[in-house]
């Protein structure tokens, strides 16, 4: 049995992990670099606070994961767990609380005053409510590649760099891929991320989807000062202060665009974060980037065997990739292996 | 002799100082004299401060290093503001300054035994692969925050206000050097709207440092002192009322159409027809051991600490690198009153022109060919060097080492380009040696691969000034014409302008640069 991914991304490196745990031969293979997507360019704020059932579970399952992998990988994602909080100028943006809870998540609702006992210097004018779960966290995106490149390496995986593949079918049914040569695969996963759905069409795969473009920058480095993530749900304004003390920044996508930063979203996020901690006024922003991730009409991400048999598509993770990708990988590692089994 | 009151140098036979009122700044809490119109760090320098900051990890030494806002080793928190380049703000009464990576300051650290310690437990990347119980783990993740960081967390708000400025231009000019202030003259004297930037306060670039007479033909103003043609420029250019000079604006960014910059603390969104990318080049560094102690010196931070604020840099300096800089360097210590301790040079011979060599032999300085620093010695500043012989395959050869006393060290090793801009403005690039690096391909009217962004001067390829204006006057001529300004006289002087410069380089020392340029020249040719 062999397994060919397409995509280094979190979703494809975790996929290769834990199925090569299991003594599946897996190859995975990169068109540009580890790090490229959107798993490279992120903001590493990694929440349960989402408004549906599976999501909120997935997410839990997640956060088991993150703790679990880098001991048995024995590389540390950086992850640090201050809490994330949810800022809004009206309860209702805050989502589905009451269905967080029911799920055992221990969100806290508050007034704006209130925030004041976890960041200081917040503007209370900025927001009107807000809601912190504590078990929120932080991570450094880049670690948990890494992290996991080094795992799938240590189980004997290849990862190709450098190698933008196609899937070749034939009658229905998956073959490899190919870039200039041919790889052999009885399973193909699509877990290219924005780049899915380029895929998918060539395949004559339809599917609803939206490929959103994010800008994000980053400040020099100063003394701890913002402990949680902080997203503004009704501005899409988002923050935090990474482990090297830089307030790294950036504005919800909306619309989708190349990879390129612009002007226009500097001069839009310094101002929406200027009024919400006004001390930052005086910091300079030393590198900006944009990074691209794919969503799905209903926000949920497509983890399912497709109609081409042997093609499994873990895909779709919208901004909620870092929440949930793990677990998602981990259920379609075991899809995949009844899969092979039944085979 | 020069008389040096505090620091400072007065009465300097060449270069006059205006210094402002006198004002009080507060070090870590202790009064200090300084003069309105120096930058914090040249104040403190002439006061004797020389530790600045302590670097992230091991908590090395850092002194006063680019004097131009480029390295970061100057940063202190000033008024409540945090990462504050001193060497870029000028002293006000009564300012607080501290400094922010030390405890209790960066003079005296007590975490300065890092240096010694953290390899040993800590070594580089373990933070990733140690620790992998959970409990551990986070314990480590809290630790480490809490000496992550590098200025304070701001105390106050930033007081200066934020405005924002759209400037719509048909040409804009990036950097106010020679090739700058030439391109935007010869814009603007065919009818363009113009916009010329510089981070500077000054226009001239490079120039405003070049106390010497310069080098060049007769025809190009060789024998005239560099800042003299800084000011012939200027004059020139502040006569055209379409030219628009902004000065303390920096350009962070070519987005499309777009440039982002700064103008002090208002943001410039400029929306150009024409870019002529100027922005000249910076230093290159060398390693040796010690290189980052506080006191080894790029010669353009000499230079600006020197020929800028009049300040001295020490009593006896090292020089690394027997080029033009190198050697001119050495002339203007001299001139200012500074023992130079030797010239080292790594070439069997001397790099710079036979004139310069001249000059500083004759006035004692021993220059050492085939000879490289090994290192620098010193605790927490420069107390003297070790230099050695090189053999032929430029390697030290064991025995030859030589003790030299000096309390400061000029690197002078060459410049490379600026190009930053160009790459993020998807210019195609290339690695030319004779160029000094990685520059543009252009065509031969100086247009990138990147249609209406234009270079010259030494971000094009490290050259001298005269070429500099030469090429900054095609730039902006073919930019006009490409506007559909100018006419016949334009396209006549375009052509003019093209045989000039060919001319120049004629001459054997343009024998390099030509083989350079032929290497990046875009086969697409844009007639017009
Ligand atoms: C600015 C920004 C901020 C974000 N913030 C957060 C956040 O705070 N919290 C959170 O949970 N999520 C966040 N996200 C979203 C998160 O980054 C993504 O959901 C997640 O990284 C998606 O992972 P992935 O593996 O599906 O895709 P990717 O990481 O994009 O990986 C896909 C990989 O496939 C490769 N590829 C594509 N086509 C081919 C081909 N034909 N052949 C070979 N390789 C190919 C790509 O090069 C890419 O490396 C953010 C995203 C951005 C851009
Ligand atoms: C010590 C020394 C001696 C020299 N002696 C001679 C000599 O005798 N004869 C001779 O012909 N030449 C000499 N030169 C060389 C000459 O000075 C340079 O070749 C010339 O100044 C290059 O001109 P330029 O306009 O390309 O760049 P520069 O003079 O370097 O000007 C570039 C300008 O761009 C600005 N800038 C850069 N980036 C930005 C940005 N992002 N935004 C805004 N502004 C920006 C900089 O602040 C600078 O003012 C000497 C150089 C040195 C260092
Ligand atoms: S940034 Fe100030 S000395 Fe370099």
């Amino acid at each position: 049995m062999r397994v060919a991914i397409i995509g280094a991304g979190i979703a494809g490196l975790a996929t290769a992990y834990f199925l090569a745990k299991e003594g599946i031969k897996v190859e995975v293979f990169e068109q540009k670099f580890l790090l490229h997507g959107a798993s490279g360019r992120n903001s590493g704020g990694i929440t349960a606070q989402f408004d549906d059932e599976e999501l909120i579970k997935l997410a839990i399952r997640n956060e088991k994961l993150y703790d679990k992998l880098q001991s048995e990988i024995g590389f540390n994602f950086l992850l640090r767990k201050d809490g994330y909080l949810k800022l809004a100028n009206s309860i209702e943006e805050l989502g589905r609380i009451e269905l967080q809870r029911k799920f055992g998540l221990k969100v806290k609702i508050m007034e704006a005053e209130e925030v004041r006992n976890i960041f200081e210097d917040i503007n209370t004018e900025a927001f009107k409510f807000a809601s912190f779960y504590p078990k929120g966290a932080i991570v450094f995106p880049w670690a948990v590649i890494w992290g996991l490149a080094k795992g799938c390496k240590d189980l004997g995986v290849k990862i190709y760099d450098f190698t933008k593949v196609e899937i070749v079918a034939e009658d229905g049914k998956v073959k490899g891929v190919k870039s200039g040569e041919f790889h052999e695969a009885d399973v193909v996963v699509n877990a290219a991320g924005a780049w899915s759905k380029e895929i998918n069409d060539k395949l004559g795969i339809k599917e609803e989807k939206r490929i959103i473009r994010e800008e994000i920058c980053v400040t020099e480095s100063i003394k701890p000062y913002i402990d949680p993530y902080i997203l503004h749900a009704s501005e899409g304004l988002f923050l935090s202060q990474s482990m090297r003390g830089e307030i790294v920044g950036g504005i919800v996508g909306k619309s989708d665009g190349g990879m390129t930063s612009s002007l226009d979203f500097l001069i839009r996020y310094a101002k929406l974060v200027t009024r919400l901690v006004p001390k930052l006024k005086g910091l300079a922003v030393l590198r900006q980037w944009a990074g691209i991730y794919d969503e799905t009409l209903d926000g949920k991400p497509k983890m399912c065997f497709s109609e081409i048999k042997g093609l499994y598509q873990l895909n779709g993770f919208g901004r909620k990739g870092m929440s949930i990708g793990l677990a998602c990988a981990e259920i379609a590692s075991k899809e995949i292996l009844k899969f092979t089994q039944e085979e | 002799m020069v008389k040096v009151v505090d620091g400072r140098l007065v009465e300097h036979p060449i270069l006059k100082f205006n210094r402002g009122k006198e004002v009080t700044i507060y070090f870590n809490g202790k009064p200090i004299k300084a003069y309105e119109g120096e930058t914090v760090a040249a104040a403190l320098y002439a006061s004797g401060v020389r530790i600045f900051s302590r670097s992230f990890r091991w908590h090395r030494p850092r002194g006063f290093f680019c004097a131009i806002g480029k390295c970061s080793a100057c940063m202190m928190e000033v008024d409540g503001i945090p990462n504050v380049r001193t060497c870029k703000v000028y002293v006000r009464d009564g300012m607080q300054i501290k400094t922010q990576s030390g405890f209790p300051n960066a003079e005296k650290d007590f975490f300065g035994v890092m240096d010694k310690l953290i390899d040993r437990i800590f070594p580089h990347g373990s933070q990733y692969t140690k620790f992998n119980n959970k409990i551990f783990r986070e314990m480590l993740i809290s630790r480490l925050r809490s000496f992550a960081g590098f200025g304070n967390a701001p105390k106050v708000e930033f007081s200066g206000n934020a405005d924002y400025e759209e400037i719509e231009c048909d040409v804009l000019v990036i950097g106010g050097g020679p090739a700058g202030m030439s391109a935007a003259i010869n814009a603007g004297k065919y009818g363009a709207k113009v916009l010329l930037i510089d981070e500077n306060p000054n226009l001239g670039g490079q120039l405003v440092k070049q106390t010497h007479r310069f080098f060049g033909s007769a025809k190009h103003r060789a024998g005239t002192r560099g800042i003299k043609i800084a000011k012939i420029l200027e004059e020139e250019l502040r006569k055209i009322p379409n030219v628009d000079i902004r000065l303390e604006t920096k350009a962070f960014g070519i987005y499309g159409k777009i440039v982002g910059a700064v103008e002090k603390s208002k943001l410039l969104r400029i929306i150009p027809k024409k870019i002529v990318v100027v922005t000249g080049a910076y230093e290159r560094t060398l390693i040796f051991e010690n290189n980052d102690l506080p006191g080894v010196y790029g010669a353009g931070g000499v230079q600006t600490l020197m020929n800028v604020y009049g300040i001295k840099p020490g009593n006896r300096g090292l020089i690394v690198g027997s080029g033009n800089v190198g050697l001119i360097l050495s002339y203007q210590l001299l001139q200012a009153g500074v023992e130079v301790a030797a010239i080292v040079e790594a070439m069997p011979r001397i790099g710079g022109y036979f004139v310069h060599a001249a000059k500083v032999r004759r006035l004692g300085v021993p220059i050492y060919v085939r000879h490289t620093i090994i290192r620098a010695i010193g605790k927490d500043h420069v107390r003297g060097a070790v230099i050695a012989q090189l053999d032929d395959k430029w390697r030290p050869i064991p025995g030859s080492e030589k003790k030299i006393d000096c309390d400061f060290i000029c690197v002078a090793v060459g410049l490379s380009p600026t190009h930053e801009l160009l790459y993020q403005a998807g210019c195609k690039m290339k690695f030319v040696p004779e160029l000094g690096g990685l520059v543009p391909l252009r065509t031969k009217f100086n247009e990138t691969s990147v249609e209406g962004i234009y270079v010259a001067g030494d971000v094009a390829g490290i050259e001298e000034a005269t070429s500099a204006i030469m090429n900054g006057r095609i730039a902006g001529i073919h930019a006009v014409i490409a506007l559909g300004l100018g006419g016949e006289m334009a396209k006549k002087e375009l052509k003019e302008s093209l045989r000039d410069l060919e001319e120049f380089r004629a001459g054997p020392f343009g024998e390099r640069i030509i083989c350079g340029i032929e290497k990046c020249i875009l086969a697409k040719e844009v007639e017009i």
